[in-house]
């Protein structure tokens, strides 16, 4: 792969907490346009994403980010858009104020970066709730409003931490296809997950990290194969959940159903299937609102401790 | 579209959206009391003047000027102005990293150390506002007392710009302490009430490497000499000249917020999972 088709780069990059590994002798080359980063919770997805966005710094090994080491190095921000995992907001300033500020901070005046918020903040459907503070926004609001933030200046590398965590079926597959665009307008994108299918969807192009080593990457198909092989497990939050259950049942992917508070959770044997029927079910809004869809990372540890394995 | 503020823009930039962030920040009741409490006790004072219950010192009453020398000596210098200067000060970065906010900041293309000169300002600009004003309400309320408040005014104004003063070297020294240290509260306790205090009894040099000592030579009133702080006070005469001090305080203001900046450059935040 030639340097220019790089974004990121790391050659025997560890990072060390103390006495914890977080990353162990990462050597990895993260090409031109979307990747996804798969792999569980404590897999050192997060360490990883912290070491690409400057925030921090390498117990050893050299990481370059556009071809520039990230670590101290302020300016190639301008260039970057990032949206991280945690919920954590300004909670008393509206969208369209928290957006604005943080792109002002890339040297735009006042007008420019209202404009630029503001069309952020249109490209990820909020709009209409721009003027509310964000104390007030559902969960899958407040991860769109994050991914205005990382898209408002326009940067050419976007690094986007578990972005669909908490969205409903309708605003999940609207980002996915944003991302798909993105991707397509040029830009390159580094999107990280624990559930393989909202991966697959965005791209074929996937690194597998476990236990702070990188698995695989590349083209992996045959990850497909092996998520079929294990129950996953969707926690769907829904205003009618009695009827959603019975459309699921139904369903012959469908394994296993059970209810929680406001939620019913699914067990499936084909994920793809099974969001595809969700969605479905969402757009056609026959069962009123679906609120939130959510999905613990124990089926992707299942494949990872098969994968570790074999 | 893409280029980089410059540093001092940069700071300012943090500083308009700090400053309503610290208003409404959970410390605002703290400073809500803070600036409350000695408005209350003037009250107080003012209504037992009223019924003419003041103290009395070597058989005359103390009137409204002494007593507002000494809630600045003993209440502001020594208190308040140490007390905002730990909890914000310490507070500046230490927010954004327990709120898990940070990340938005040291992902953008200003240098980290913008990050705290900004929200250093806003701290300076929020206590600065809130608690001048409050020293004012208690010099109408207390000075009256047997007192002129048409003479006492260039005191008031040299008390404003003392505790001003205060309010920046104090929030720089914490500002570092908050930049440099993961727990930075309880070394900023102890270094406001232990190690101020303590070593200002000391004869000796150690007091100039106390705030404390620069920013008392800048009290334009004289303590009440026959009072039973007297004798307390009599430690504190070895004062330096006003333009030494406000040199030494801006000094410390500069040293601080560089070594604070330099810290914020090169420590690793490390969010709580």
């Amino acid at each position: 792969m030639a340097a220019a088709d790089i974004v990121i780069s790391a050659e025997h990059v560890s990072k060390w907490y103390g006495q914890v590994i977080g990353l162990n002798d990462v050597i990895l080359n993260v090409p031109r346009g979307i990747t996804g980063l798969l792999g569980p919770n404590g897999a050192g997805k997060s360490t990883l994403m912290k070491l690409v966005t400057g925030q921090l710094k390498p117990s050893k090994g050299i990481l370059k980010v556009l071809g520039e080491p990230i670590w101290q190095n302020a300016p190639i921000f301008s260039r970057i858009g990032f949206c991280p995992e945690q919920d954590a907001f300004y909670e008393r300033m509206t969208g369209l104020e928290w957006v604005t500020a943080l792109v002002s901070l890339n040297g735009l005046g006042e007008a420019a970066s209202q404009e630029m918020a503001a069309r952020a903040i249109e490209t990820v459907g909020l709009s209409d709730v721009a003027g509310k503070r964000i104390g007030a926004y559902s969960k899958g609001m407040r991860q769109r409003i994050k991914l205005a933030q990382a898209i408002a200046h326009d940067p050419e590398l976007l690094i986007l931490d578990e972005p669909l965590s908490g969205m409903d079926p309708l605003v999940r597959r609207r980002i996915i296809r944003l991302i798909k665009d993105w991707g397509r307008a040029g830009k390159s994108i580094l999107v990280s997950s624990h559930i393989l299918h909202e991966i697959e969807s965005m791209t074929p192009n996937i690194v597998l990290i476990n236990q702070g080593r990188i698995l695989a990457e590349g083209n992996v198909h045959q990850i497909r194969d092996l998520i079929d092989e294990h129950p996953h497990t969707v926690y769907v939050k829904a205003d009618d959940t009695r009827e959603l259950a019975r459309r699921f049942l139904a369903d012959d992917h469908v394994l296993s159903l059970k209810f929680e508070e406001g939620a019913v959770v699914v067990q499936t044997g084909r994920p793809d299937v099974f969001y595809a029927r969700l969605t479905e079910l969402a757009a056609s809004s026959e069962l009123g609102t679906i609120h939130e869809v959510t999905s613990p990372d124990d089926n992707l540890q299942a494949v990872f401790q098969y994968l570790v394995k074999s | 579209m893409n280029g980089r503020p410059a540093f001092f823009a940069s700071a300012l930039r943090v500083f308009d959206f700090s400053l309503g962030q610290m208003l409404w920040s959970r410390r605002s009741v703290f400073l809500a009391l803070l600036v409350g409490a000695p408005v209350l006790l003037a009250v107080v004072v003012r209504i037992f003047a009223a019924a003419g219950w003041l103290p009395i010192v070597n058989g005359t009453q103390v009137g409204g000027p002494a007593l507002f020398g000494v809630l600045m000596w003993l209440l502001f210098v020594r208190f308040v102005v140490p007390v905002l200067g730990v909890f914000y000060g310490t507070s500046l970065m230490a927010d954004e990293v327990d709120d898990k906010t940070i990340t938005y900041l040291f992902t953008r293309p200003v240098p980290r150390a913008s990050v705290l000169l900004g929200k250093y300002l806003s701290y300076l600009a929020c206590v600065v506002l809130l608690l001048l004003p409050s020293i004012v309400i208690i010099y109408f309320l207390v000075v009256p007392i047997g007192g002129s408040i048409g003479q006492g005014f260039p005191q008031l104004a040299a008390d404003l710009g003392m505790v001003a003063v205060g309010v920046a070297a104090y929030g720089a020294v914490f500002a570092f302490v908050g930049a440099w240290l993961k727990r930075p509260l309880i070394v900023g306790l102890v270094f406001a009430f232990g190690w101020e205090q303590t070593v200002l009894l000391i004869p000796g040099y150690l007091k100039r490497l106390t705030v404390v000592y620069y920013l008392q030579a800048l009290v334009p009133h004289a303590m009440p000499q026959e009072s039973a702080l007297s004798l307390l006070m009599t430690a504190f005469q070895d004062l330096p000249p006003v333009w030494v001090s406000l040199l030494c305080l801006a000094g410390i203001v500069m040293l601080a917020l560089w070594l604070g900046g330099w810290a914020v450059e090169n420590r690793e935040y490390v969010l709580e999972q």
